[in-house]
């Protein structure tokens, strides 16, 4: 019994351990292949093991690509969205929440109604405004249609609807406004959700593809998950200079990613979950 | 990708329609006696209101409301980008009809939300479950499995072509140095090996997400129940089956739901990877829709897509709610 309980123990480490290879091993790849010298043959397993080693492909990239503003470019994008969506939907989740007022439901039936529809239905009239707004290649038509979206609005809204009457009332008493109520009471208490909210937001907006695929064709424009494979697709043979170019391209998330990995994926589950 | 809050699924969306129901019933009652100072105090709610509303709800109606009626709008003309449109009715829905790259497309795209979303979901649940084990190294295992989730699709991409291409990729050296294949494999040259290898990648990169979710709901089961079950005697698999699964049914609909809708969204990675080739034979509903609305400049014939695709996706998430809600009451 207990010799079983072992293997099966021991079994349950080989499949973990297997899977943590299997999420890992494209990443290493990714970080070995870059240090390797340009052009050099980097198939052979036992090639990439061994030296010579460099930061020549990542020279490269610097001299012959956009790398840096493309970076500017995402990170900008991200943050300018994810402040206008925490800001926007708090602002709209409190009315909804707490300010009475007439066609109520209808707004909130409205925004809720919203999460239903994919940006992958509407990208044509989308498009078309842009172009006739002349926003093609510019910032507001990276961010704006990014800010309007429903699911803060709910998140924060069930929060909020959670906050005891009595604080308000008491604010209430004490002669603050609501904007005092909200920006005093409300956004501290909400801090956690609109971390998760903030990194959902952020996460989204930087993975996002489709859209800055149609709106930013000039290379100054381009974000990275647009840029990345139009930097890439004149390197047939040659990995390492691609590979440098995804990695200097992940290296933000990463970092990112290991400072917060605790609200990440605390927060993912949240705005999922909640 | 978009999400669904649990809270709909569960009813939340009626809960709410309740209390406003019984706000609004309020309003006369009070009516009879308001004063004009509560008048005006009631005035000044309103305005406070939309002053909060406002910035939002704008962007909300030019970005998200408008477009959704003009797509319709546009999905009964013909004609290019820029107005001078025709209106022919119906007719991009009944070409549709007899359009085989449509058929096509959405064929692709049906089978592979039909494939990646119970692979994508049961790895998903594995991987959680090995995670709340509090195995050795649980923080790195758990960090394993999630960081895939921070690359940007285009390098998710970028290495797995790279991973799977003839002649310098590395799965081939792989299987030719342990002897499994001679010669080269397409990998991203055939068909079906073409859809293995975007369902590998799509997995690799949005397994994480499905893990968290599923983690967040292992946590929330309390240990009362496995010590209970501990006490009768009930192994590993019988606790799985009687507790454990039972308590992630709300999750799991989410995740299924999610999941899905993801996948029915898939657009980067075939468009990456394979460009929907060989021939079409990879492409799906979302890349379909690009090259009809920005290849072809058929934004009406694009945008008709788009509805139907639309449409597709709320029936699978309609059946999907009902399977599994029913499954619990």
């Amino acid at each position: 019994m207990k010799n079983r309980k072992k293997r099966s123990r021991i079994l349950v480490y080989i499949v973990a351990y297997g899977l943590v290879a299997f999420m890992l091993i494209p990443i290493i790849w990714m970080f070995w292949v870059s240090f390797k010298p340009i052009n050099s043959v980097v198939t052979v397993v036992s090639e990439l093991l061994t030296p010579p080693y460099g930061v020549e492909s990542y020279i490269r990239v610097q001299e012959s690509s956009m790398i840096w503003r493309w970076t500017i470019n995402s990170v900008f994008v991200a943050i300018i969205q994810t402040a206008g969506t925490l800001l926007f939907s708090s602002l709209a989740a409190f009315a909804i929440s707490r300010i009475p007022f007439k066609g109520k439901t209808f707004v909130f039936l409205l925004i809720l109604a919203g999460l239903m529809v994919p940006v992958e239905a509407t990208v044509v009239p989308l498009f078309e405004m842009i172009v006739n707004l002349g926003w093609v290649n510019s910032y507001p038509a990276l961010i704006l249609p990014g800010i309007a979206l429903p699911l803060g609005v709910l998140i924060l809204k069930q929060f909020y609807d959670g906050i005891p009457n009595e604080l308000m009332e008491a604010a209430k008493i004490d002669g603050a406004n609501m904007f005092r109520i909200w920006w005093s009471i409300f956004l501290p208490l909400s801090r956690t959700s609109m971390a998760a909210l903030a990194i959902f937001v952020f996460v989204q907006s930087w993975n996002n593809f489709l859209w800055p695929l149609l709106v930013a064709n000039d290379q100054s424009m381009m974000t990275l998950p647009v840029a990345i494979p139009t930097f890439q697709s004149s390197f047939t043979t040659d990995l390492t200079v691609p590979m440098a170019a995804n990695v200097l391209a992940s290296i933000p998330a990463l970092i990112f990613f290991l400072i917060f990995q605790k609200q990440i994926i605390k927060g993912v589950a949240m705005t999922g979950i909640k | 990708m978009y999400l669904f809050p649990s809270s709909l699924l569960a009813g939340g969306a009626c809960k709410l329609s309740k209390t406003e129901g019984k706000k609004n019933k309020a309003f006369p009652k009070k009516r009879e006696k308001i004063s004009k100072v509560k008048k005006r105090e009631r005035w000044k709610m309103n305005i406070t209101a939309w002053i909060f509303l406002f910035p939002f709800v704008f962007l909300y109606l030019i970005f998200m409301v408008y477009p959704i009626i003009e797509g319709f709008i546009i999905s009964l003309t013909t004609g290019g980008f820029g107005g001078d449109r025709e209106f022919i009715g119906l007719s991009n829905y009944t070409t549709m009809l007899t359009d085989v790259y449509f058929w096509e497309a959405l064929w692709n795209t049906v089978i592979f939300v039909l494939i990646s979303t119970p692979s994508i979901v049961v790895l998903g649940l594995m991987m959680a479950l090995l995670v709340n084990l509090g195995l050795k190294g649980t923080t790195i295992m758990r960090a394993a499995f999630f960081v895939p989730y921070m690359l940007s699709i285009s390098v998710m991409t970028s290495i797995f072509v790279f991973i799977f291409q003839p002649y310098t990729g590395l799965l081939n050296e792989i299987l030719q140095s342990i002897g499994l294949i001679e010669g080269e494999i397409f990998w991203l040259g055939e068909t079906g090996l073409a859809w293995f290898s975007i369902l590998v990648a799509t997995l690799w990169w949005t397994v994480g997400f499905n893990m968290v979710l599923f983690l967040a709901g292992l946590q929330d089961i309390s240990d009362e129940w496995y010590e209970a079950a501990d006490m009768d005697g009930a192994n590993a698999w019988q606790k799985f089956w009687h507790i454990t699964l039972p308590s992630l049914r709300g999750v799991l609909t989410l995740v299924v739901i999610l999941q899905s809708v993801a996948s029915f969204k898939l657009f980067g990675q075939p468009w990456l990877m394979t460009g929907g080739g060989p021939g079409t034979s990879t492409r799906p509903l979302v890349q379909y829709i690009y090259e009809l609305g920005f290849r072809n400049w058929n934004p009406g014939y694009a945008s008709a897509v788009s509805y139907v695709l639309f449409l597709v996706m709320m029936i699978f998430a309609f059946i999907q709610y009902k399977l599994l809600i029913k499954k619990e009451a």
